[in-house]
């Protein structure tokens, strides 16, 4: 996926908030990108422009071959139907793209038992905790049928523990089927942890200050190791 | 029932014979059963009433003008509220007509309606005009307090217009829904009542009583009323529990073990 000179702009109150002005990056197919930069510095407003929820001003978005199709979501919070049961909420999701009722809840039912929620398919919402929440909606992200993923820092409202368990469920379904994922995040060893590449981004507008590609598979990552010490320091400064 | 509970019936039950007591004392300190007859005299024209051949077509027929109002008022009012909410040019185009609604006294209405209209339509009528104002601007607030956060999922996860109708707009309005249809309900009775009184259609309370009161049966006029006033109860009553409904029928699916999808 390219991103080429991407400029959008906000109007707040009589001021005209400048968010992006010509941002340009080449997505890797495949592939795990974090964006990491300051609160406010416009990485949701990237990743609404991403996934068509706005339009940005100027530039464009060119989708590589396979990339085509729906993005997958991934928001701050759940946003699932309290109305509706957890095994429905990820079948609504597929009736534009599988007609036969069967197959959407096979499909919806096998990514529930993946994310360990099988024996919770018929409760709602309400009934869940925070985490089996968000377990549900990385079940339906993945459920749904997009070869792109976004991921707007979805376990930002998670305790530590429940953090790093969500990031192992996600990275589980992600080695099953490596969508090309672009995830946003202000959490500097949870991008080094999951992402291929981290980008480190300026406050607004937002530009690209650093590009980290990191070659060590994901099951040898880890935050005491002197090369992402090494990281760490660099994505803080 | 705990002890708050009984506290709080025992006080209704003494302010019900509070009432009932102000009244015999008026009536027999008035000592005229035209101008105010005892509760006794009452209720035995409401019993003699209740046994009278027409009274069930008197009361079918008002009920069956309540609902065919409340059920033109819930479903112009339930779509236009939902339509307006998503377009502020159709919300703009139906101010006005709204605030006449809302301005233009019963009584005007029922009049005006009665010159348009024959006397079996014009309860329906000034109930729909009545109503109407009230079930859509709840509808139409309602869809402004529609989730953003679900609105942008479905807008992201692509859904269809017929589904997020059905599983988001729906389903987020039913609490605007319920008060505003609660609301109307509870306005319909008396305005078809009146315009039953006013119209004198062959049959509804509202034309005994005109009737009765004609004739200075203050005592038949006070046992309508109180048909009506049971009639309102009852209609209320009954729209709770239908409200009750969906959640029995997940309570009984759960116990069963059907999957509630």
């Amino acid at each position: 996926m390219k991103l080429v000179s991407l400029h959008k702009s906000y109007l707040v109150e009589t001021k005209r908030v400048q968010v992006l002005d010509g941002f340009s990056l080449d997505i890797h197919p495949g592939s795990i990108t974090a964006f990491v930069g300051p609160s406010g510095c416009g990485k949701t407003t990237l990743l609404r422009l991403i996934g068509s929820l706005e339009t940005p001003d100027e530039g464009s978005i060119i989708k590589e071959e396979g990339e085509d199709g729906p993005f997958g979501y991934l928001f701050q919070e759940p946003r699932l139907l309290p109305w509706h049961s957890v095994v429905a909420n990820v079948e609504l999701v597929l009736r534009p793209w599988y007609r036969d009722r069967t197959v959407r809840m096979q499909r919806a039912m096998d990514f529930l038992q993946m994310v360990g929620l099988q024996d919770y398919v018929g409760f709602r919402p309400d009934q869940l905790s925070g985490g089996m929440r968000q377990r549900v909606a990385i079940a339906r992200a993945f459920a749904y049928p997009g070869r792109t993923m976004l991921l707007d820092e979805p376990f930002q409202s998670l305790d530590s523990h429940l953090r790093w368990s969500m990031v192992k469920a996600f990275l589980t379904l992600w080695e099953a089927d490596r969508r090309t994922t672009v995830y946003v995040t202000h959490d500097v060893s949870e991008a080094l942890l999951m992402a291929d590449t981290v980008v480190r981004l300026s406050p607004r507008p937002m530009r690209v200050l650093d590009t980290y590609e990191i070659g060590t598979p994901r099951e040898h990552r880890s935050l005491g190791d002197p090369e992402f010490l090494e990281l760490q320091r660099a994505c803080y400064t | 029932m705990n002890r708050s509970t009984w506290r709080t019936k025992a006080i209704v039950a003494a302010s019900v014979l509070i009432l009932l007591s102000l009244w015999q004392i008026g009536a027999n300190l008035l000592d005229s059963g035209v101008l105010l007859p005892t509760p006794g005299t009452t209720f035995s024209a409401f019993t003699s009433l209740i046994t009278q051949k027409p009274f069930s077509l008197n009361v079918l027929s008002t009920m069956g003008r309540a609902l065919r109002s409340f059920l033109i008022i819930f479903t112009i009012g339930g779509v236009l509220g939902i339509l307006s909410g998503f377009s502020p040019a159709l919300h703009s185009l139906l101010l006005p007509i709204l605030a006449i609604c809302k301005a233009t006294p019963v009584m005007s209405v029922i009049l005006l309606a009665f010159i348009w209209f024959t006397s079996g339509t014009v309860p329906i009528f000034s109930a729909f005009l009545m109503g109407f104002p009230v079930m859509f601007v709840q509808v139409e607030q309602g869809v402004a307090h529609i989730s953003p956060q679900l609105r942008e999922m479905t807008k992201a996860y692509a859904f269809r217009p017929m589904d997020r109708l059905v599983h988001l707009v729906i389903p987020s309005l039913v609490p605007s829904m319920v008060t505003g249809a609660k609301a109307s309900l509870s306005m319909i009775w008396k305005v078809v009542i009146a315009a039953e009184v006013l119209t004198v259609p062959r049959y509804g309370v509202g034309s005994r009583m005109q009737l009765a009161q004609v004739q200075l049966e203050t005592a038949e006029v006070l046992a309508w009323t109180l048909v009506a006033i049971l009639l309102t109860t009852i209609g209320d009553l009954l729209f709770i529990a239908l409200l009750r409904v969906p959640a029995r029928i997940r309570r009984h699916r759960a116990k069963i073990g059907d999957e509630v999808v």
